[in-house]
């Protein structure tokens, strides 16, 4: 309750920063953008599967729209709804209050600050069809069995950032934030987080907990040329999931982005460490050891290369992959110790302005066996229309 | 079985890119059909703006206002690691104002009228893309509009 009290008078101070910076524009400038990718997975190692429920081989279709409102020089909302596997959800729906480049307020709902790839999670931003593993929320073959990825991408979430970029000369640039939101969320004693309860209109905008989420990113890029750039950055997030702010999460992440005129290379690692319930044995596969035995690990780290042959053309090459330890479930497939290795090859080719076409080739080395059709090795493929404005 | 599937997709992908690229138009604009003086603040644009979307998303954006893309471009420049720094954001304000006035100019010619001024109230109109001379300057009460 007192918590509570406090979130309401943060809030109502905001506002009223909100309303004392509110400099009228000479005119209200409104921007509306969107994007839209229908993409085609055929899988035919899991054809035997007969629509295995755990993997996506056929067409999925995701699209979104933007709309981004300057109310005046220091005072700006975002508003993006997306509609996807999930149905419609509410990706961005925030007003950002800046009194300096370097200090600025982000209140509503919102991506938190968290690694490289997020700012390109749309699926008109990267050239490939699938995210990164570690990002990945639900076109990862078997991704039941693994919970999706470490933090799938994107993770909107109610909450308040304090975020800033600032130039030191003319060749570094620092970016921070640092955030309080709702967090992720599941029932109590479950054993991981239940990322469909952070979507499920009947728990959207509400927390499941008192305690909020913190967490932050800072980072550096370094002008290593005219067109040559490199940024390195550091994440964290730190919160409980079930509704008795018994069991914590804690992720961190670290980056390097390196941009050589027409040649990006990406590099990023994800941790999960996710504590559970033992309160309940039987639940476990495994015998649950007495010390440390009520958390589990989940590595996530991808190797990118993104080469433009020509101003139209990128070939691409990924190298990615999740390790996993700790207890499972009974029934779970997957090992104390278990791991995926994803090695991609694409390639995206601009048609027409705005609108791209993406193939790719997954190769996947799981170290558990399919339960349906015993394979460790499978094949993916995928064929993209992706189109921005 | 593997090998098979992976030469297979390979090759259609190589067909399917030859084939699109008889018809293609492309993403950016052709920058040897832009005016010399403009071309490396093109450049410029066409690198720091493609590191995180695509160009179509300012080409196709369809603003004529050149009050927006300075509040526009402000906000990129503000996204975290955009490696957008002031002189950089006043070469892609270069840019963009000859291409808003080069919609103007289309648009006006499509309306048979007159242009649309460049921002509400202060730019008289603009029969053609203007020379870049001098550095774009922040229109009244844009604070840090143009990098200064």
């Amino acid at each position: 309750m007192r918590s509570a009290r406090v979130l309401v008078v943060a809030l109502a101070t905001l506002l009223a920063a909100l309303a004392a910076l509110a400099t009228p524009a000479s005119a209200i400038e409104r921007n509306f953008a969107g994007s839209a990718q229908l993409d085609y997975q055929f899988v035919p190692t899991a054809r035997s599967a007969k629509a295995n429920p755990s993997t996506f081989d056929g067409f999925t279709m995701e699209f979104a729209g933007k709309l981004a409102v300057d109310f005046s020089e220091r005072v700006s909302a975002n508003m993006k709804v997306c509609y996807g596997c999930h149905g419609f959800e509410a990706d961005m729906m925030y007003f950002d209050v800046r009194v300096a480049d370097e200090l600025n307020f982000r209140v509503g709902r919102f991506s938190p600050s968290f690694g490289a790839f997020n700012l390109r999670h749309d699926p008109a931003n990267h050239r490939l069809s699938d995210k990164p593993l570690a990002y990945d929320m639900g076109r990862m073959l078997r991704m039941r069995q693994w919970n999706q990825g470490v933090l799938p991408s994107p993770f909107p979430d109610n909450g308040l950032e304090v975020n800033g970029t600032k130039w030191l000369g003319t060749s570094v640039q620092f970016d921070y934030a640092a955030y309080a939101v709702s967090g992720f969320k599941a029932d109590p004693k479950s054993l991981d987080i239940d990322f469909k309860q952070s979507r499920t209109p009947s728990a959207y905008y509400v927390d499941d907990n008192a305690r909020p989420t913190f967490g932050g990113r800072m980072a550096l890029t370094f002008k290593v040329g005219e067109t040559s750039d490199l940024t390195l950055g550091l994440s964290g997030m730190y919160g409980t999931y079930d509704p008795n702010n018994e069991q914590s999460y804690a992720i961190i992440g670290g980056d390097a982005t390196l941009r050589l005129d027409k040649t990006n290379i990406r590099a990023e690692y994800l941790g999960r460490r996710t504590e559970f319930s033992t309160s309940d044995r039987t639940v476990f596969k495994y015998v649950v050891a007495d010390e440390r035995g009520d958390f589990s690990m989940k590595h996530g780290a991808y190797l990118e290369v993104e080469q433009a042959l020509t101003p139209d053309l990128d070939l691409l090459g990924r190298v990615d992959g999740m390790f996993r330890v700790g207890n499972v479930e009974s029934a779970s497939e997957l090992s104390r110790r278990s791991s995926v290795f994803r090695y991609t090859l694409g390639t995206a080719y601009a048609i027409e302005r705005g609108l791209r076409i993406k193939f790719s080739t997954e190769l996947w080395e799981f170290s558990d066996r399919d339960a349906l059709t015993g394979r460790k090795v499978e094949l993916s493929m995928h064929t993209a229309l992706a189109g921005s404005f | 079985m593997m090998l098979r599937f992976l030469t297979r997709s390979l090759t259609a992908t190589a067909l399917v890119i030859v084939a699109a690229s008889a018809c293609h138009r492309g993403e950016g604009l052709d920058a040897s059909k832009l005016p010399e003086n403009i071309r490396a603040d093109y450049d410029v644009f066409a690198h720091k703006c493609s590191k995180c979307h695509s160009l179509a998303r300012p080409l196709t954006a369809n603003i004529t206002d050149d009050e927006q893309w300075v509040l526009y471009v402000n906000r990129m420049r503000r996204q975290p690691a955009s490696g957008i720094s002031y002189p950089d954001q006043e070469a892609i304000l270069r840019f963009l104002r000859y291409y808003a006035a080069d919609l103007r100019r289309i648009q006006a010619e499509k309306n048979g009228g007159a242009p649309v001024p460049a921002h509400s109230g202060q730019s008289p109109p603009v029969p053609s893309p203007p020379a870049p001379s001098a550095p774009p300057a922040a229109p009244a009460g844009t604070v840090d509009g143009g990098g200064t």
